[in-house]
């Protein structure tokens, strides 16, 4: 097995991907495809495997500067990377790498060339940097049968072989060829739209040796960092005092909040990368006189965080109106056992019991003050969000 | 000794005089109703408060931004305008205003009013 050191990707697909196995990541135009092909090399040479890649539509030389764009240093892995270079005999500029396809334009020669690099390297991560630009040049049919003939070369040598494609206006028999027949995994990675493109997601659409899960992912691109899982906005709510924006500040890399007197009287805002994980979390204020404040701000969240004081089951009614105010029911939610270093802290228990909760209403005990018990409720919220592995 | 309530139905009742401004109100930095001087009574609490939140954001995004604390944050609408300040770290100040009054005269009176609420809410 090879990870992709895609997050939760590996877990989507049972662990990571298996030698010999294909994979497509199949790439709506618009969207940021090509950095899964390379966070995927990238992964492979970080856990010492060798890694191959077949650049078509910019130089080695680019394509290198790029993998230092998203801080990932290859330099330190240089005798176990190869660049088979099918770009500059392209534009007439000398190579100098090892593997060259001297006529990118001619399928015969492409294929001459992988085929040696497959014969020769030991069982690698092979990463064609863009499958669409290799079947603009050579032509759809023929490219079809050199893929379909190298995933199976890339069998026998115990090779993975991953391909970026982006899904280009090609002829319908192609497009669902790639999607349904010619490799073992089908990645879609796609955006969300609305005049421009304002979120991306990948899922599985298809993969013959781990169970299929329908799940998708949102995602962004850091430069530095590289795919990060993407959570817009989780809501913090929960009644007065009951630690709200600590829990924010705890929680955050950065977090700002808007307080006079003690009390939150517009939002706290935080930003949270947490294992491959970047979300925003928003914190509401809680008393009375800015519920349409709250209304305002709790509008479009994938999770909530119900803080309340552990010391405090009179506010537990105060709680539960707060769920209503931001309409969070059917959202999935954690409820956050705040200040349990108090003395008289009810146990998660005992506030089940009294808030009459469901049983599958997680209560992590926590001090948020102390960032204890913060990130173990992150990560139950992120695992229900993403609907756990 | 005359009571910080009726210091502040002075000044709110000064400010109301001035040409233009159909309501004011004073409140705490947290939202809290002072007093308010308006004929929707019933809408002054959630005027406190929103006030309060409109001027607390505006302060943090500006001086997040390192462009220092706003000296007031004024709402526009087509049939109306909203101005809030700030009067001291305890106090803020906001006024309605119809759409036809030029606002010079009526920030200037706010300034002074703000300045006379920061003193007595000290």
């Amino acid at each position: 097995m090879i990870e992709t050191g895609i997050p939760k990707l590996d877990d989507f697909l049972g662990g990571g991907v298996p030698k010999g196995k294909s994979l497509v990541y199949y790439i709506q135009p618009g969207v940021e495809g090509e950095v899964f092909g390379m966070q995927t090399i990238f992964n492979t040479l970080k856990c010492n495997g060798t890694g191959v890649f077949i650049v078509s539509s910019t130089s080695p030389d680019t394509t290198r500067g790029q993998f230092k764009e998203f801080g990932w240093d290859i330099d330190m892995f240089k005798d176990r990377l190869f660049f088979v270079d099918a770009y500059n005999p392209l534009i007439g500029a000398p190579s100098n790498e090892k593997y060259v396809v001297l006529n990118p334009d001619n399928i015969e020669n492409f294929n001459k060339v992988i085929t040696d690099v497959i014969k020769e390297l030991p069982p690698s991560t092979i990463v064609f940097g863009s499958l669409s630009t290799i079947m603009d040049l050579c032509g759809e049919k023929e490219t079809i049968e050199a893929v379909k003939n190298w995933n199976k070369l890339a069998i026998l040598y115990n090779h993975i072989i991953v391909y970026n494609f982006t899904a280009w206006p090609y002829s319908q028999e192609t497009l669902d060829l790639l999607k349904k027949e010619m490799f073992n995994a089908v990645i879609s990675i796609g955006g969300i739209a609305e005049r421009v493109l304002f979120g991306q997601y990948f899922g599985i659409l298809k993969s013959d040796w781990a169970k299929e899960t329908k799940k998708s992912m949102l995602f962004r691109v850091l430069r530095p960092g590289g795919i990060k899982l993407f959570i817009p906005k989780i809501l913090v709510t929960g009644p007065f005092d009951a630690g709200k924006s600590t829990f924010v500040h705890a929680l955050s890399t950065r977090a700002i909040s808007v307080d006079r007197l003690g009390t939150t009287i517009a939002l706290d805002h935080g930003h949270v990368e947490y294992k491959g994980f970047s979300a925003d979390v928003f914190g509401t204020p809680s008393q009375e006189r800015f519920d349409p404040i709250i209304k305002l701000i709790s509008g479009e969240s994938m999770g909530i965080f119900l803080v309340v004081d552990s010391t405090n089951p009179t506010d537990f009614v105060r709680a539960k109106q707060m769920l209503e105010i931001t309409k969070s029911y059917g959202l999935p939610f954690v409820v956050v056992a705040n200040k349990q270093d108090l003395p008289g802290a009810m146990t998660p228990e005992d506030i089940k019991m009294q808030f009459n909760l469901p049983n599958d209403v997680p209560i992590v005990p926590a001090s948020a003050k102390d960032k204890k018990g913060v990130f173990e409720a992150f990560e139950v919220l992120i695992n229900k969000i993403t609907g756990g592995i | 000794m005359p009571h910080v309530i009726d210091m502040v139905d002075k000044i709110l009742a000064d400010l109301k005089k001035v040409g233009g401004v159909e309501a004011c109100a004073a409140a705490t930095r947290d939202g809290l109703l002072i007093r308010a001087l308006m004929q929707q009574e019933q809408f002054a609490e959630s005027f406190a408060a929103m006030s309060a939140t409109m001027l607390g954001a505006a302060e943090t995004a500006t001086s997040e931004l390192g462009k220092g604390i706003p000296n007031r944050v004024i709402v526009e609408s087509d049939h109306g305008r909203l101005i809030a300040v700030g009067a001291g770290p305890k106090a803020l100040l906001m006024v309605l205003v119809n759409s036809n009054t030029g606002l010079g005269l009526i920030l200037l009176e706010l300034e002074k009013s703000a300045a006379k609420l920061k003193e007595i809410m000290i």
